[in-house]
């Protein structure tokens, strides 16, 4: 009989260890696992190591001290600014960042879901991303619960012997011990249909060992199974999934709901304190009992107004009021 | 009475007029493939898409091919930018076509640029464990940068973000560094193909010399003095081949105010 994934969102997040290396699904202000990430903070973690990108999911477990390092491109809010509690703390180096490209995390988890150590590419050649003087993945090897998930060089540059092209840059994988991945919908065995940009989400659930799937809707695998060129993840990568309805919330999920700009201006503006950060997660995840507390805090109206509509999958600004 | 074509300087801000020119630099891309990174570009793009260069194919780091949206975008990963696209696949599928050699063009933002065009927008200060200012980090800038076949530059002019040097070099320019020594060298001796063709800031175009590949003010905004790009430049940057660019048309900024971005979410003014 086919096993049933389906778990609480506690129970998932417990699989995660202090000094695991975690990815986040999906990018800055759009479809991220915010429930998990609260899910984490509530939790205590520490010492995770961070991948991809520190934005809007990742700040918080910065801010609230869950993460001591990160490898990745971008520390940023799209238009809300610059992801303020990863900048606080990397400027009183209490945080340790390792810069890589944008094409160098796709790679390194290319690598990493093909089962190869490290793959070769031209990416940041000519860049400071190559100065030996800021690589940070010695230091970061010793943090890890398990060094070996980190790759002893940041890269090393060879002579590309087989169409001479020149100087290029191996490309160490880039593996996770877990990935959590907002999705819209899920079926109970885990497979899963994304809708709207995949981010990097097709590469990392083959690059980690454990994935984890909060989910918009279950709905019944034998459905999406009806269609399955339109599912982006397989049951086989699956590890559990959490039914959380906006779970993505203050992101956008694309057929569901649009951003929250009002609440994401609101964090940008007290995460840039240490004490209004403190206040800020107190507020919205320390004193939150349930997932369920968290919605009636929002407020049912509140919600209805980031609603997205069809055929758009958002919510227009042009003729729905209240998004801006 | 006859309405004035033009705007006159002090009726739009330096922002709006950032926008204008990124918008009418992309004219001549239309049926082109262009990459648009974050930020200003977006909105600037949005423009040109409604004004100049409606066959424009945008497409974005987050995987969305000739992406034509309705409503600008907040961010890359906007489902604005997928409704209306040919493709919604990830970041791989968008950053892949740069190194392959397909993509025209790069429209890219940055915190500070230097006399070779190279950007930095991963820190300010001299100690990258403890940065004076983090920022954004490479992003997909480093990837635009690198292998687009010309990359079009825009953040606002300020005497600390135009130097002679970069804290960090994020994106490649003309100048580049050759690891692991460090030495700079030509762009192409580390095999990178097209190089950055034009810096709009918020007072003027500037472009990299043929020969020396240094940057020098092209045009200046109206109501700008080329002496005061000059004072709000961080090195002895060359003013002598310096025209008034075309003036701002009303119309620019009517459809800039009423359609591109009504609700001023780039709040560019």
């Amino acid at each position: 009989m086919a096993k049933i994934k389906l778990v609480p969102l506690r129970e998932a997040v417990e699989v995660i260890r202090d000094g695991d290396v975690l990815f986040l699904g999906s990018l800055i202000e759009s479809r991220r696992p915010m429930a998990a990430a609260y899910e984490i903070v509530r939790q205590g973690k520490k010492g995770l190591i961070l991948l991809a990108e520190c934005s809007l999911a990742e700040d918080i477990l910065v801010g609230y001290g869950c993460a001591v390092a990160w490898r990745g491109c971008y520390t940023g809010m799209a238009n809300f600014g610059l992801s303020p509690a990863t900048l606080r703390k990397i400027e009183t180096g209490e945080f340790i960042a390792d810069d890589i490209g944008h094409i160098d995390i796709i790679l390194g988890a290319m690598a990493a879901m093909a089962g190869s150590p490290f793959v070769a590419t031209r990416a940041t050649l000519g860049s400071d991303v190559l100065n030996p003087d800021y690589s940070r993945v010695g230091q970061i090897r010793k943090l890890a619960r398990d060094p070996d998930m980190i790759p002893r060089e940041k890269f090393i540059l060879f002579e590309d012997p087989f169409y001479g092209e020149g100087q290029v840059k191996l490309q160490p994988a880039m593996k996770a011990d877990v990935a959590i991945i907002h999705v819209q919908q899920a079926g109970e065995e885990g497979t899963a249909r994304v809708e709207g940009p995949l981010a990097f989400d097709h590469y990392f659930i083959h690059a980690a060992r454990r994935v984890i799937l909060t989910a918009e809707q279950v709905v019944p695998e034998a459905y999406l199974r009806r269609d399955p060129n339109r599912n982006q993840i397989p049951c086989t990568s699956v590890d559990m999934v959490v039914e959380i309805p906006w779970g993505g919330h203050p992101s956008q999920v694309k057929g569901f709901y649009d951003v929250d700009m009002a609440f994401i201006r609101d964090y940008v503006k007290m995460a840039k304190s240490e004490s209004g950060f403190q206040q800020w997660v107190d507020e919205w995840v320390l004193n939150i009992e349930s997932h369920d507390s968290y919605l009636d805090k929002l407020g049912a109206g509140n919600l209805e107004r980031l609603r997205s509509i069809p055929p758009y999958g958002y919510r227009p600004r042009k003729t729905c009021a209240g998004i801006a | 009475m006859m309405s004035e074509k033009f705007a006159r300087a002090g009726d739009y801000t330096a922002a709006e007029a950032m926008i204008v020119y990124g918008a009418r630099m992309l004219a001549p891309f239309d049926g082109k493939i262009g990459i648009i990174g974050i930020g200003a570009p977006l909105l600037a793009t949005h423009l040109a898409k409604i004004l100049y260069c409606p066959d424009m194919k945008m497409i974005v780091e987050t995987g969305q091919a000739d992406a034509d949206p309705e409503e600008v975008p907040i961010s890359i990963m906007d489902s604005r930018l997928t409704y209306g696209s040919s493709w919604q696949m990830g970041d791989p599928e968008g950053l892949f076509p740069l190194v392959r050699g397909e993509v025209d063009f790069g429209f890219i933002g940055g915190a500070q640029i230097d006399k070779y065009g190279n950007l930095n927008s991963t820190f300010i200060g001299t100690d990258y464990n403890k940065p004076h200012k983090r920022l954004a980090g490479t992003a997909g800038a480093v990837d635009i940068g690198g292998f687009a076949k010309a990359t079009i530059i825009t953040m606002a002019h300020q005497k600390r973000r135009i130097l002679e040097k970069v804290d960090y070099l994020t994106t490649p320019g003309w100048m580049v560094k050759k690891w692991p020594e460090g030495t700079m060298v030509r762009r192409e001796e580390v095999g990178l193909p097209g190089g950055p063709i034009a810096f709009i800031s918020s007072m003027g175009i500037m472009r990299f010399d043929d020969e020396t590949k240094i940057m020098y003010v092209d045009r200046y905004f109206s109501g700008v003095d080329p002496k005061t790009i000059k004072e709000n430049t961080g090195f002895d940057i060359d003013i002598s081949r310096a025209r008034e660019a075309d003036p701002i048309e009303r119309e620019e900024l009517r459809v800039l105010r009423e359609v591109a971005d009504p609700l001023n979410i780039y709040r560019t003014r």
